[in-house]
């Protein structure tokens, strides 16, 4: 298991279409994505969960990555918050 | 009967709009009603794994079918917008929440979702954050498309079978959703009779009217209704010697047909030796067995729409598959292919409003602003053209001006180098044509002759276009005559121009589907006909029992009438002449 502190940069925060990156990111590997907030928990595969966080800009956040593949997908998901989810 | 009975009959019927011919009875069926609160209805044990399946299926459509609308769309933001949709489908926590619910719950499939979705909806309501609230409109949305997809597959729905549908309006999707079942006839309060939903029925034999303000009747408090598609009148709670009626109706009617379709073996050659050439139009799967039963000589018109709404068919297998069914089933005659033609009251639901579909973003037009799916198309084609060299052919909607051609074979053209470069066999010779459906590109039907292999006269849009009408405004839709005799007028111009470069000219509107219409078509010079398979044995029989003298007589008249009642009273008065079968 993995577990990364990552901060939400962008500006708009954990917004739709950051979400929406984000699982299909997290949906490409087979591990699992917990993503833990204030203490509550979600799963980082659910676009619902996500949206549920309404994470704004600024917000710390706790990846924790479980699987096989689990260093590819953490090292992928917090390149993805430092680029503030801009596509490649 | 008794003045009374006779009363009473009348309140219970209503009348509307005749959309496709013949009679039935059956029971009313509502659907399409408003939006429901979902009751927490329970289920017995052995329920709960196929209600569970139900919630699988139902969200294997809905993706196909958001697949399907987001590749008819490169706009990043309508991409994005579907690509959240298909997210919140396949959302993991959503469907173990909905699982949950009916496997230790016990609860019906419709309300695990309602209240699975309910529980993220009150938490995004209750937000601080904006755009989060403004998120829920859109997942109460696919809540309420997955409920109604469920509910579809009910086997409570199957009550649609043999049922007389009630609906406000139907769309493309839910028309073919429900032609699945059988059923015994369509009522709406919208549409035009050249929708989607009269050419289907059209085409499956189903009984149709449309523009009748039912609700007020509230259909589903009777047992029985009876639906007359030839006068266009719905009647709640027929008699039995009403019933007997339609019964006996509908055994002469086989009879009829059986005699028709005698005619379908027959030589395609008028009475004076004359040959001509039936094709069908086909738009499902499901019509391809009466090419051969009702003999069409190949498929004139295959409409490539509805593999769009059905599964998110644009990728270029499905599209593959699709054809060669039709290939193989129309054996060594030809098949022309249709572009996409989505547009217009074609277009699914969801899409982009414009105010002016007919005159909008449609055929050719959007298909040369979409290049990816034009190449995917024109690619799908030519792979298929390699096992069927010579018979299919490619036909483009929507030519308006003489660029879209020159565009439309560029493109073309550009594609097969690419498959010649990669190796890929194809048939390089394969006919490239267009629909002439626009009055700008009929007036200059003798240069677009010399540009393409073949022209196709789609009537429905012609008129349409000719006469300013939409065809779906029921304020105006008494003004959509193809009888006028100005749609002659320039079919004659068309065909003469054809024949002057020597190229095919085909009609493949709905006029050709009326025998006495196809017999002037063939006064006209136009010997090839394509229409829904259902009505070729009729026009076979009238065009193969009269001579090409006749029709020309005939045509010459119509070309020379001023109004459309004079061209209407040709017909009348040449049908009281004719003793056939079908008419």
């Amino acid at each position: 298991m993995r577990k990364k502190k990552v901060t939400v940069l962008n500006e708009a925060g954990l917004h739709a279409r950051p979400s929406s990156t984000l699982v299909k990111t997290a949906s490409g590997f087979k591990s699992d994505l917990q993503i833990e907030m204030y203490g509550y928990r979600v799963n980082g595969k659910s676009i619902l969960g996500l949206m549920t966080l309404a994470a704004e800009q600024g917000s710390e956040m706790v990846l924790i990555v479980d699987g096989p593949d689990e260093d590819e997908a953490i090292e992928a998901l917090t390149t993805l918050f430092e680029n503030k989810f801009k596509r490649e | 009967m008794s003045n009374r009975t006779d009363q009473e009959l009348k309140s219970r019927t209503l009348l509307g709009t005749p959309g496709a011919g013949g009679r039935a009875v059956g029971r009313p069926v509502v659907i399409n009603t408003e939006r429901k609160v979902v009751k927490p209805e329970k289920i017995d044990a052995e329920r709960v794994d196929d209600e569970v399946e139900l919630v699988e299926n139902a969200l294997d459509e809905l993706v196909d079918e958001f697949e399907g609308l987001k590749s008819i769309n490169s706009e990043e933001d309508i991409v994005d917008v579907m690509e959240t949709q298909i997210q919140l489908l396949r959302d993991p926590e959503l469907k173990k929440s909905i699982d949950g619910k009916i496997r230790s719950q016990k609860f019906k499939a419709v309300f695990a979702i309602f209240s699975s979705f309910n529980e993220y909806i009150q938490l995004l309501e209750n937000s601080r954050v904006n755009w989060l609230r403004d998120r829920t409109i859109d997942i109460v949305s696919i809540r309420d498309q997955l409920i109604d997809t469920v509910r579809n597959k009910e086997p409570d729905y199957v009550k649609a079978e043999n049922g007389v549908i009630f609906a406000e309006e139907l769309s493309p999707t839910e028309m073919i959703k429900l032609s699945r079942f059988n059923l015994a006839g369509v009522v709406t309060q919208k549409g035009g009779l050249t929708s989607h939903v009269v050419i289907l029925a059209q085409s499956l034999g189903i009984p149709c009217v449309i523009g009748v303000n039912w609700k007020q009747m509230r259909p589903e408090e009777f047992e029985t209704v009876m639906i007359d598609g030839d006068v266009g009148s719905v009647l709640f709670d027929p008699t039995d010697e009403l019933i007997d009626d339609v019964e006996t109706y509908k055994e002469e009617k086989l009879k009829k047909q059986e005699v028709a379709l005698q005619w379908a073996s027959e030589p395609d050659v008028t009475e004076c030796g004359c040959s001509f050439t039936i094709r069908g139009n086909v738009e499902f799967i499901s019509e391809l067995p009466r090419i051969k039963t009702h003999g069409a000589r190949g498929v004139g018109l295959l409409r490539t729409e509805t593999i769009l709404f059905e599964k998110g068919g644009f990728d270029i297998q499905t599209q593959i598959d699709f054809y060669r069914q039709v290939a193989e089933a129309t054996a060594e005659d030809p098949l022309t292919i249709r572009l996409f033609d989505a547009g217009g009251d074609k277009l699914p639901e969801n899409h982009e409003e414009e105010h002016n579909p007919f005159l909008g973003w449609r055929g050719i037009r959007m298909l040369l602003d979409k290049p990816d799916l034009l190449r995917k198309q024109y690619e799908a084609i030519l792979r298929v053209s390699a096992e069927y060299k010579g018979k299919i052919q490619i036909l483009v909607p929507m030519i308006s001006h003489m660029q879209q051609i020159e565009q439309a074979q560029l493109i073309l053209e550009d594609v097969k180098k690419e498959l010649r470069q990669s190796g890929v066999e194809f048939d390089p010779d394969i006919p490239f044509g267009i629909m002439i459906e626009v009055p700008g590109i009929a007036m200059m039907a003798a240069e677009a002759a010399e540009e393409v292999d073949f022209f196709s006269i789609g009537t429905n849009d012609l008129t349409q276009y000719m006469l300013a009408v939409d065809r779906g405004n029921s304020k105006i839709s008494n003004l959509y005559q193809p009888s006028h005799p100005s749609i002659w007028r320039i079919m004659e111009l068309v065909a003469n121009a054809a024949h002057k470069a020597g190229i095919p000219v085909s009609v493949c509107g709905e006029m050709a589907s009326n025998p006495l219409y196809a017999a002037c078509f063939l006064g006209l010079g136009i010997n090839d006909l394509s229409m829904t398979t259902n009505s070729i044995p009729a026009v076979k029989e009238m065009l193969c029992s009269h001579t090409l003298a006749e029709f020309k007589e005939k045509s010459n008249q119509v070309l020379r009438a001023r109004t459309f009642t004079d061209v209407n009273l040709i017909f009348n008065e040449w049908k009281k002449t004719l003793e056939l079968h079908h008419i």
